[in-house]
């Protein structure tokens, strides 16, 4: 499977996922909670996570699958992985809020080379790759660089458990940034917030120890649309990635107020 | 000696350069050039001249256009001379590009843009209300045939064809028609559907059977009778919906047909059919027309067939390239609301899913 065909398979299967949440948006049957009151999970959550791994194997068998709810999904191929996360925000969607995503990615090697991020209430599709660019639905996309006094961001906390010393460290660094520029919003969608950077509508986003199926698509659009972006895994076994992404013009201003390194 | 105008042209294709010097006689006007392609903008300047090529009764006439300088669009604006009149030939999707050029001008602007929305929208955004729009009524190829570009390598080919520009600058003279907003609206009419929507459905149907010119396309019977279809159907948008002159409806359809027939002008597909997506946004020639279609009780059934064709239009080098991505991952309902940002309860979404498979099953038939 080459890239292109790559790309397309994310597409497909992106959105086949996000018309299953859409559909059930309304008549989702359980919830049940994970590692914190904001980490849950819904039957649909699932099923549109079997719709994924269905269509991207049968566009590519040997490639492995990493995804939020069924764990690693191992193949032939273990250096490339796709990423998936089948529903991003699901406090969101359970509550019915208009602003959750599917996230898929593919790492070839140690890169991130293909990203699909669907919001399906918007029918916007953001996707992308190495060599290709970025793109929400028709048109291509690029970061708009603004100074921090007329920008806002967008920022993901990390679950309870991680770190819970320098937990109020984050509310701190919000309040920072949110009374020095036009606001700090917690999207509850890091994914999101990546597309929204990545199409210019957000100046820049930061994440502490998020999950990296929620991001990894995001990162990859926001870095192929312009942004400045640094990621570093946090913790290997719990899949935990700490990353900053910003438009140039707050790279600095950002990097100095969060300190996420 | 009377002293010549000067004129300042953004964009030295087509229009710019093939079309503009047959308005404007460069015996009494000067030529500057801006442009973005560095190859070029350095051959206008090694050669400091150019032919552009008329096609006048199935024979070429030439004129020979001396460049006092072509720009490069990042160079300093203070280089640039005073001028009478700033020309734009762009792009309608380039022309916010060049809007930092034009910030501050009170010269005369004229938008060759081929969207009517252009002359408004930069003149809001440099501040400036001497923006009107002009419709160059001629078809302009962006290459010659290799005969005359053996001869010039500049050499560039135009159709003999009126240009109607908004009286406000009937000061500059020139050999065109200036017209009031009324005679401006109907001219634009007409030219965004009996000349631009089944020109690009040509291209399109071009494209899937695998010509590379335009006349070739309708040399092809099958894609000949659904450009003409389309013609017909947008024949009665302008009579039923816009009220315009029978007679002129009809002698301009049968004009166009005719210019798409021109063998001489080797008009490329894959200038025709450039970017795809702009073409099939919610006014533009292929959904807004197939929408005043229905709004007036006509099945556009012709022109749905082209707009699947653009659908298809694979050309890895287009602006817009993405649409393969889409159209090849997508649902036909999912790519419906997707990409041409169709409603699922709009009639025009419901008729190009209700016939989605007949027509590629035609498309397929016509491309064998």
């Amino acid at each position: 499977m080459n890239r292109e065909q790559a790309l397309e398979a994310a597409m497909s299967a992106g959105v086949a996922a996000g018309n299953l949440l859409l559909e059930y948006s309304d008549d989702f049957l359980r919830t049940s909670t994970k590692e914190s009151l904001r980490d849950i999970v819904t039957d649909v959550d699932k099923h549109a996570e079997r719709i994924i791994i269905e269509i991207l194997k049968s566009n590519d068998s040997n490639t492995s699958i990493l995804t939020e709810e069924s764990g690693r999904i191992s193949a032939s191929n273990e250096n490339n992985h796709w990423i998936v996360d089948a529903l991003d925000g699901t406090v969101n969607y359970v509550n019915h809020i208009p602003l959750y995503a599917v996230s898929i990615a593919l790492i070839e090697g140690n890169s991130l080379t293909v990203g699909v991020i669907y919001n399906p209430l918007a029918s916007d599709l953001y996707y992308g790759a190495k060599g290709i660019g970025a793109y929400k639905n028709h048109t291509r996309i690029k970061v708009k660089d603004r100074i921090p006094e007329e920008s806002i961001f967008g920022v993901a906390f990390s679950g309870a458990k991680y770190q819970p010393e320098t937990r109020s460290e984050e509310f701190l660094t919000l309040e920072r940034v949110n009374d020095s520029t036009r606001g700090c919003l917690r999207t509850g969608s890091a994914a999101m917030n990546l597309a929204y950077l990545a199409e210019g509508r957000l100046s820049g986003c930061w994440g502490k120890a998020n999950k990296t199926w929620d991001v990894a698509a995001g990162i990859l659009l926001a870095s192929l649309s312009g942004s400045i972006t640094e990621y570093k895994c946090v913790d290997r076994e719990r899949n935990l990635v700490s990353y900053i992404a910003t438009v140039p013009s707050v790279w600095t201003f950002i990097n100095e107020k969060v300190k996420l390194w | 000696m009377k002293k010549n105008k000067t004129l300042l042209i953004y964009g030295a294709g087509a229009i710019g350069r093939g079309y503009i010097p047959w308005v404007f006689a460069p015996v009494e006007y000067d030529y500057y050039y801006v442009e973005t392609n560095d190859k070029l903008c350095d051959l206008m300047n090694k050669n400091k001249r150019f032919t552009t090529f008329k096609v006048v009764n199935n024979q070429y006439e030439s004129r020979e256009v001396p460049v006092k300088y072509c720009y490069h669009l990042n160079e300093e604006i203070a280089k640039i001379p005073e001028v009478d009149a700033i020309i734009t030939a762009v792009g309608p999707r380039n022309i916010l590009s060049i809007a930092d050029n034009l910030k501050g001008t009170t010269i005369p602007v004229i938008c060759c843009e081929n969207d009517s929305s252009v002359a408004e929208l930069l003149a809001s955004v440099i501040g400036n209300h001497n923006v009107v729009f002009a419709i160059p009524d001629v078809i302009t190829s962006n290459i010659a045939p290799p005969e005359l570009v053996a001869k010039d390598p500049l050499s560039i080919v135009t159709e003999d064809g009126i240009c109607y520009i908004d009286e406000k600058i009937a000061w500059l003279g020139g050999n065109c028609k200036y017209v009031n907003k009324d005679e401006l609206r109907k001219q634009w009419l007409a030219k965004l559907y009996l000349h631009n929507t089944p020109h690009c459905i040509a291209a399109y149907i071009g494209f899937i059977i695998s010509v590379s010119y335009l006349h070739e396309s309708m040399q092809n019977r099958k894609s000949a009778d659904i450009v003409t279809g389309a013609m017909y159907e947008m024949k009665g948008v302008l009579l039923n919906k816009f009220h315009l002159e029978k007679d002129f409806v009809d002698w301009y359809a049968k004009k166009e047909l005719h210019r798409f027939r021109n063998v001489m002008l080797f008009d490329p597909i894959t200038r025709v059919a450039r970017e795809p997506f702009r073409k099939l946004a919610p006014e533009e020639r292929l959904i807004g027309a197939a929408q005043l279609c229905l709004s007036c009780g006509i099945i556009p059934e012709n022109i749905i067939l082209g707009i699947m064709a653009t659908f298809y239009y694979k050309n890895s080098d287009d602006p817009d390239a993405n649409i393969k991505y889409l159209i090849e991952s997508l649902k036909p309902q999912d790519f419906l609301k997707i990409a041409v940002q169709l409603h699922t309860g709009e009639a025009l979404y419901q008729l190009l899913l209700h016939k989605w498979e007949s027509n590629l099953n035609r498309l397929k038939e016509i491309s064998q």
